[in-house]
């Protein structure tokens, strides 16, 4: 099997599931995300990119309890599964591995 | 689930429409909590417009139901078949293009077809009571060939209602050409005198009036079209009429109905009824029990339409009554024939109230339709072989993916379907937009299809089914049978059946060189007829019918005063626009022939030219009983020694004093008839002809009208250049050669397609050798060389096989349509096997030049 392929938006959503923990879910991470990066995120987004990671098996979920702020609706609360994390490791791992074989030649900018 | 206090009505409906039942729940949760907060802090109104946005981004493929056909894994096999079809179409699109243009020309002829052969097939057939009503006809014997004629002995109608009590309903048309004089407008009008039963028997009905006025003897009805023409679109009823018949009665009637638009697919109609009585107005000294005269039409009405025998089998006693009165027109049997059948029937029975031009078309026009049919089918059935290399791999997977042949061949045929189905749509738009209306051009007629016919959609089912079938079943068949082993070891080695698609393509040429000879040669044809020679002098000739001695005489003195006007003459009867049927008889046999009755020096004005003999003598006074017969006229009753010989016409013998050249009494298309021309008697003089000093046909034209105007204002002018006579027949088969050159232009672009996406389809195919052969220094002249050979031998039989076929099919069809048709040689061909062949090679080169501009660096690099 190839390497698991995840999009930059998709890595993020992973990444938050992970940093939320036991609350991750697609109103948190919404505004989790929007709170770190300073840019606005779209719920739908949020919700596209966890429905997508679930069915290629990098989250699991399980529904939460009814509460009233949300209308006495449950909520779907995600946590990453271990294929996820390797998904992850391998995504940054490939990512450290590029930036150091970066020369330091090349970030000399005021020559 | 009850919607949450303050979410907005419609946003929320929508969001329960689309989003699936198992992620309602935690999705909805989530907007509302977004719902609440926003309320908090930026205010209830801005937060429902928010929750509008939410509701629209969400909406996305991850959210919605799943459809339930979605679950049918047959349905979705037949998705997957609709995907790679769509995936295939665009990737080859200059071949879809062709596949699809091809078909849909064909399919827009054939709802061309369609359209034409339903309102064919449909005349008269609107009526109620079309299988109840009959027309009598009867069989007469002339010149040894029993003919069917629609006329009936006038007083048939009054002895069938008293004698049969099955009968329910008679009815006698008899159409009269009068002047119709209204809001001091003058014009020719035929009018129909009918008993108050017709609106009964037919199914007329009316937009304004009442059917039972027709009973009244001052009442006159008339067509939407007459009511248009008349009174644009006011309200004519209660508005008077002044009718001045033949026999010179002038008579007022009251407008007391006006006919609804009549269907596109009526023969028998009419532009004004008035009842029958006022026949003894329309003709002079009217017996009703004379059996030797006859009127148009009589049709009887039925309870039971099978107990018609018993009426025909008591019918020979009129028999007896009529050949007794009328020896020259002996009856020999009666017929019935009912309305529903009387249309189709109609191109048999002479001189009846409907008339069926169309049979020439019903026997073409499937036809044609076909051929274009199997040209596109051909067409696609090459494209779809030829294509196959690139979707060999797709077979395989297919089969290795448990495919069986079936499996394989439902799909491509499927997707050919599905090419079908677009080529149809577009087909249809074409056929209404194009063809239909190019072919209501030509044919004069309305042609329609109603969005109500069902038989339609059956028809365009069946031609989808046939279509898709019949182009996609043999690339089907071929394309299944490879085995997937095959495939991916490579083994498949495409090309060898090119016989196959040869044969097509050869048959595609050989339709197109059939069309383009019939095409080419109808024009000549055309060009032809119109040199033709009327035999007579038809230029420089005014012809003016007067409808009373009186207004003859007047007229006269007024063409004598002209002076560009020469040798004026008179007669009764005038070539090309009227004759009488007479009866010639010799000692054993008896004639039709059309009688003309003329002055003396009618023959000099008209230019007719003598064979022997001498023209009438120019004594008028004495009882002349003289002859003038045509050529035709002698070799009919095969007279050894004309001139001289006696003729019994209208019991008194008349000698024949000269023999004059044929000439054409009627248009090209019937032979000429036998001919005779006779002294007229001084009172029957209505033909007024006077030849014209050459360049002033228009203005003593113009001169003569206004000076009849000026003399008979009520009476419209009724006279014309005699050049002019033949007009509509020339237009006529002018639209003929029209028609001809449109289907051989289809037939040439669809062969042409073909060959051109064969070839195209062959070069990519050969595209490393070709640009092998280029490096190594192949010029322009070798590489066209090697392209175009095996088209060569292609094309030469081709050739051979479809000029004889067009010669033999087009003489054929001339032979059909014209009594002196264009002379045919073998040299007829010429001229369409080099448009033909110069078409081919402009296609070849096309591709030749495209091979010649291509860098062999591409093509060696690919892959």
């Amino acid at each position: 099997m190839g390497r698991a392929q995840i999009g930059e938006f998709e890595e993020l959503v992973l990444l938050t599931v992970g940093v939320l923990y036991d609350d991750a879910y697609a109103v948190s991470i919404a505004a989790e995300l929007e709170k770190q990066s300073g840019r606005s995120v779209a719920v739908s987004a949020v919700h596209k990119s966890l429905y997508r990671l679930e069915e290629k098996g990098m989250l699991n979920s399980r529904l939460g309890d009814p509460e009233s702020k949300r209308g006495g609706k449950r909520k779907r609360l995600f946590n990453i599964t271990p294929y996820g994390k390797k998904a992850l490791d391998e995504s940054i791992d490939l990512r450290a591995k590029l930036r150091n074989q970066i020369p330091e030649l090349a970030f000399k900018f005021n020559s | 689930m009850r919607r949450p206090q303050g979410i907005p009505k419609w946003p929320y409906a929508f969001f329960k429409f689309y989003c699936k039942r198992s992620r309602f729940e935690e999705m909805h949760g989530d907007l509302e909590e977004y719902f609440y907060q926003r309320v908090e802090r930026q205010g209830m109104v801005k937060a429902r417009w928010l929750y509008l946005r939410d509701v629209l981004r969400c909406c996305q493929p991850y959210a919605w139901k799943t459809p339930h056909i979605y679950k049918n894994s047959n349905i979705m096999m037949f998705n997957n078949y609709f995907k790679t079809a769509s995936r295939s179409a665009l990737r080859n699109p200059l071949s879809t293009f062709i596949n699809i243009f091809g078909l849909s020309i064909a399919i827009g002829v054939c709802v061309m077809t369609y359209s034409f052969m339903n309102q064919s097939l449909n005349t008269d057939k609107f009526h109620e009571n079309k299988d109840k009503v009959f027309l009598a006809t009867i069989f007469a014997d002339r010149d040894g060939k029993t003919n069917q004629y629609g006329l009936t002995p006038l007083p048939l109608a009054e002895h069938l209602k008293e004698d049969f009590a099955n009968i329910e309903r008679v009815c006698r048309i008899d159409d009269h050409n009068t002047v119709i004089r209204l809001n001091d407008q003058v014009f020719y009008e035929d009018i129909r005198l009918v008993d108050g039963e017709f609106l009964e028997m037919f199914t007329f009905p009316l937009k304004w009036g009442d059917k039972s006025s027709l009973y009244d003897p001052n009442s006159i009805i008339l067509s939407e079209e007459m009511s248009d023409k008349y009174f644009q679109t006011e309200n004519p009823i209660g508005k008077e009429v002044m009718v001045i018949f033949k026999s010179g009665e002038k008579k007022y009637f009251e407008i007391s109905g006006v006919a609804e638009g009549f269907p596109n697919m009526t023969e028998i109609d009419f532009d004004f009824l008035i009842n029958y009585s006022n026949i003894e107005v329309a003709q002079t000294n009217y017996n009703p029990a004379d059996w030797a005269k006859f009127i148009d039409a009589t049709l009887i009405e039925l309870n039971d339409p099978t107990s018609i025998s018993s009426v025909h089998s008591g019918m020979k006693k009129y028999l007896t009554l009529q050949n007794e009165v009328n020896k020259d027109w002996a009856i020999q049997g009666f017929e019935f024939v009912s309305i529903d059948e009387l249309y189709l029937k109609s191109s048999n029975i002479k001189q009846a109230i409907s008339y069926d031009d169309r049979k020439p078309g019903r026997m073409t026009l499937p036809f044609i339709a076909a051929f274009m049919l199997i040209l596109a089918c051909l067409n696609y059935i090459n494209m779809a072989i030829n294509s196959i290399a690139k979707r060999l791999k797709e077979i395989g997977v297919r089969k290795v993916m448990g495919a069986d042949r079936r499996l394989v061949m439902i799909q491509f045929l499927t997707e050919n379907v599905f090419i079908t189905l677009c080529a149809m749509i577009f087909g249809l738009f074409l056929g209404m937009t194009v063809f239909m209306p190019w072919f209501e051009g030509i044919s004069g007629e309305q042609y329609s299809i109603q969005i109500s016919d069902q038989l339609f959609y059956l028809f365009l089912l069946g031609l989808l089914l046939l279509t898709g079938i019949a182009s996609g079943i043999y690339p089907a068949f071929y394309i299944s049978r490879f085995q997937a082993v095959n495939i991916f070891k490579g083994k498949i080695k495409l090309g060898r059946k090119g016989w196959l698609t040869k044969t097509f393509l050869g048959f595609q040429l050989v339709l197109a060189c059939i069309t383009i000879t019939a095409a080419v040669v109808f024009v000549q044809n055309t060009n032809f007829q119109m040199e033709r020679s009327w035999g007579y002098d038809q230029n420089h000739v005014l012809y003016i019918n007067a409808p009373s001695s009186e207004m003859y005489e007047k007229m006269k003195a007024e063409m004598e005063r002209s002076p560009y006007l020469e040798t004026v003459s008179g007669s009764a009867n005038h070539i090309a626009r009227n004759h009488q049927i007479s009866i010639a008889e010799t000692l054993d046999r008896k004639f039709e022939v059309s009688e003309f009755r003329v002055e003396s020096n009618y023959f000099k004005t008209m230019g007719i030219e003598l064979a022997a003999g001498r023209f009438l003598s120019n004594d008028v006074k004495s009882e002349n009983k003289e002859l003038v017969v045509n050529q035709t006229f002698v070799k009919q009753l095969e007279l050894e020694e004309p001139l001289g010989f006696e003729i019994k016409l209208r019991d008194s013998n008349y000698t024949i004093v000269g023999i004059m050249s044929d000439l054409h009494n009627s248009p090209f298309g019937t032979e000429i008839d036998p001919m005779v021309f006779s002294q007229v008697s001084e009172g029957g003089l209505r033909f007024l002809t006077a030849s014209i000093t050459p360049g002033q046909d228009i203005k003593v034209y113009d001169e003569m009208e206004s000076a009849w105007d000026e003399l008979y204002p009520e009476i419209p002018f009724d006279g014309g250049l005699q050049a002019d006579i033949w007009d509509g027949y020339f237009t006529m088969i002018g639209n003929f050669a029209r028609f001809n050159k449109a289907v051989a232009s289809i037939a040439v672009a669809l062969a042409l397609l073909g060959l051109y996406g064969l070839m195209t389809l062959n070069i990519s195919g050969r595209i490393k050798e070709l640009s092998i052969r280029k490096t190594l220094g192949a010029n322009l002249m070798h590489l066209s060389k090697i392209m175009s050979k095996q088209y060569l031998v292609l094309t030469i039989v081709s050739i051979c096989i479809g000029a004889p076929l067009g010669y033999f099919f087009t003489m054929m069809q001339l032979g059909l349509v014209f009594a002196y048709p264009l002379p045919m040689g073998a040299y007829r061909v010429i001229i369409p096997i080099i448009i033909l062949v110069v078409s081919l090679i402009a296609v070849i080169i096309t591709q030749v030049v495209r091979v010649g501009r291509f860098n062999p660096v591409k093509g060696l690099r690919s892959e």
